[in-house]
């Protein structure tokens, strides 16, 4: 056996070293994509299978698939922008995209189409919805709606129906008030959450009282009366003891998982929603869930809008865009993978996955589709999509709201202060 | 020249991974902060030049910013010297010559090996939730505790709580100190009848000057940049009420929720402004209150 010295060492190591940096691009014959998206363990479960299938019949392509809570994706994919190494394919959302298609850190599909990407039988409002300035960036996975979630066994114990003495697509803020006593009083579970601080309940109140969140110049929309009557509506249900103490919900102000809403925990009997996340929500509870819209004024002017809840994108930093196109199509268009996936992400915008997945649904699903057949002609038109320091207004009205929940300070003090920073913020955007 | 690489050679290439990772890693992201400090910078878009704009902003209309100001001075104020009383208390029990001491001293260090970690802070927001660990005890003896975490009248002192309870290391240190204190002084203080009070303050605390004072400039300067409870207590934004709005949470959240990369940098230069000011200062205080045995008197 050769003596193993010093200098044998450093060449042995040596040659190692660079068989290494030389034998990576042979291992790499297969094409390499990256998809990035926010998820939930449901989620995460049938991406994840619907990657394998599409590996498994696409020889010669390799998809890895990523995933990452909604509060820590955004700044994942920050850090990936400045570092040039962006996914092959990103999630996006309809608030945010318009600020990357802004800053080119998404790119255009138009030359895909026809090619490796099909759109053919997608729906041509969620193709508009992706469209900027003429050009095709962003393939909608799925409608979504603002929804209310409530637990149908603590409903039904408090002798609350559908159809009889609940209409789940008109009630008012009155009404949820009573409701919420009512189950309060039957089961000792406060009726609903509060959304004091919940952006998308005071966003839908706006516009339920004819105001627009932005106006046309970008100004901020909601005056100081509807803030003010937005937190004394709330103010007046958990007062009745409708809803969990001002203490508790302060602490879950700005908090978005899902394990945290009222009707998972069971500190509550309604929660409020994206409609696609009904089907994750359903996922951690043994409790069926039912879906109604948001409550409105008794005027009934509409306040949700259905909108896309997601899109697939491609970056500018994917290496083999052909390839990362012709995935994505078969993301919206392959009725195995989509089968999968089903309505975990909204409503598919492609008319024959909707036919496909009919047939089997599973009950929280049903429920989504029923929700979205009922909301139709009931939500206000889709706006422009919000400026840039949106997201700023919206966690500062979070913050904020935290005071009115403790009553540290009276209710138009804090509408006012809320005002001043959310005009400073625009200002500043 | 030629020589000095020839005899140096292989003690560089030994330092070499330490040193590329100092210029590449420590010397080289903190120019470029400070170079972006004065530049209006969104990650995705380059960098653009505006002077002292983030300095000016930052002290005449940002709020937020002498908000976090005053959480962080709270913060430092009240757990720096808590910390420091509770460790020199311990180390002066463990000092008395206790059995199986080693025990003791890895049992009471435990809390700082974990004490920064995103597992502990977790674990604390499990005992101070409205329904945790410390309520239900609290609940044994008839009384309700309050929402510790969501009241901003209390959730600072949960964090407070938090790093006192991480006393070890100055507490190793303090007991190192202790153990060099000469024995014989005690006993001549005691031949002169001096109490225990006595000898503390007139024999332990001026010979231990040294070492309080390493501890208070370290403990200090952690405080400062203390980060990771703040950040996972109040769920990343400083909340309730920004009252736990530590200044590296702040920094954090215009950096990476707003994507504010210049003006955090320029809040990052602040901070580090702060804790050099703060150490020099005690620095300069030290010549009056620590004396080092082998100085001239």
């Amino acid at each position: 056996m050769s003596q193993f010295n010093r200098r044998r060492f450093l060449q042995t190591t040596a040659g190692v070293a660079a068989l290494s940096t030389f034998g990576l691009p042979a291992f790499a014959q297969d094409k390499q994509i990256r998809h990035f998206w926010w998820g939930n363990p449901e989620r995460d479960k049938r991406t994840f299978a619907a990657i394998e299938l599409y590996n498994a019949k696409t020889p010669g392509t390799v998809v890895s698939g990523e995933s990452l809570g909604f509060a820590d994706y955004f700044t994942k994919l920050t850090t990936q922008i400045a570092g040039g190494n962006m996914p092959d394919v990103i999630q996006q959302g309809y608030g945010v995209l318009f600020e990357y298609i802004a800053n080119g850190a998404v790119v255009p599909l138009d030359d895909y189409v026809g090619n490796s990407l099909d759109i053919s039988r997608i729906d041509q409002s969620a193709i508009d919805a992706g469209t900027v300035d003429g050009k095709f960036y962003a393939l909608s996975i799925g409608a979504n709606s603002h929804m209310a979630i409530y637990n149908s066994r603590l409903y039904e114990e408090a002798g609350i129906r559908v159809g009889s003495n609940f209409d789940p697509y008109g009630y008012t803020y009155d009404d949820l008030k009573r409701m919420a006593v009512e189950i309060k009083d039957a089961t000792g579970i406060p009726g609903t959450d509060d959304n004091t601080a919940d952006y998308q309940n005071f966003s839908d109140f706006t516009v339920q009282k004819g105001a627009n969140l932005y106006n046309e110049d970008g100004s901020y929309g909601p005056t100081q009366e509807i803030i003010e009557e937005y937190w004394s509506i709330w103010a007046a249900i958990r007062e009745a003891g409708g809803t969990p103490p001002g203490q508790e919900s302060a602490g879950l102000a700005g908090v978005s998982e899902l394990s945290q809403l009222g009707v998972v925990t069971g500190k509550s009997a309604t929660s409020f929603l994206w409609s696609n996340q009904l089907v994750g929500a359903q996922g951690l509870m043994q409790d069926t869930l039912g879906a109604a819209m948001y409550p409105n004024t008794p005027d009934m002017i509409p306040g949700s809008v259905i909108q896309p809840s997601q899109f697939v994108c491609l970056t500018r930093d994917s290496q083999d865009p052909e390839a990362a196109t012709a995935y994505m199509s078969a993301f919206i268009n392959d009725l195995e993978m989509t089968k999968v996936l089903g309505l975990e992400r909204g409503i598919p915008s492609n008319s024959e996955v909707r036919a496909a997945l009919e047939p089997d649904l599973s009950p929280a699903e049903a429920v989504s589709v029923a929700f979205f057949d009922a909301i139709q002609g009931k939500t206000a038109p889709l706006t422009a999509p919000p400026p840039s320091g949106s997201g700023e207004v919206e966690q500062t009205f979070e913050r904020v709201a935290v005071s009115v929940l403790l009553g540290e300070k009276s209710i138009p003090e804090v509408a006012a202060d809320f005002l001043a920073q959310a005009n400073a913020i625009l200002r500043r955007a | 020249m030629e020589k000095f690489f020839r005899r140096n050679f292989a003690g560089y290439s030994f330092l070499a991974p330490w040193l590329v990772g100092f210029f590449l890693l420590a010397i080289g992201p903190i120019l470029a902060s400070l170079y972006l400090s004065f530049t209006k910078y969104n990650v995705v878009r380059p960098p653009q030049w505006i002077g002292w704009d983030n300095y000016t902003y930052m002290v005449q209309f940002d709020a937020r910013f002498w908000k976090a100001l005053q959480v962080t001075f709270t913060f430092v104020a009240v757990s720096v010297p808590a910390k420091l009383v509770f460790a020199l208390g311990v180390a002066m029990a463990l000092d008395k010559g206790i059995r199986a001491i080693g025990w003791y001293r890895a049992l009471f260090y435990l809390p700082s090996i974990l004490g920064g970690s995103i597992a502990v802070a977790i674990l604390w927001r499990q005992l101070f939730n409205y329904d945790g660990v410390i309520n239900s005890m609290l609940r044994l003896f008839g009384t309700d505790g309050p929402y510790w975490l969501a009241d901003p009248n209390y959730s600072l002192w949960t964090l407070i709580v938090l790093a006192v309870w991480q006393f070890g290391s100055p507490m190793l240190i303090f007991l190192a100190g202790l153990r060099a204190i000469p024995q014989e002084l005690y006993e001549a203080a005691e031949i002169d009848a001096a109490g225990p009070v006595r000898k503390f303050f007139a024999i332990t605390v001026p010979l231990l000057a040294p070492v309080i004072f390493f501890n208070l400039v370290l403990q200090m300067i952690e405080a400062f940049k203390s980060f990771s409870g703040a950040f996972i207590i109040s769920g990343g934004s400083g909340a309730p009420l920004d009252s736990l709005l530590f200044f590296t949470v702040y920094l954090y959240n215009e950096a990476f929720s707003f994507l504010r990369m210049g003006y955090a940098s320029a809040l990052a230069w602040v901070l580090l402004l702060i804790i050099a000011g703060f150490t020099a200062i005690a620095f300069w205080t030290s010549k009056y209150w620590v004396h080092y045995e082998n100085e001239r008197g």
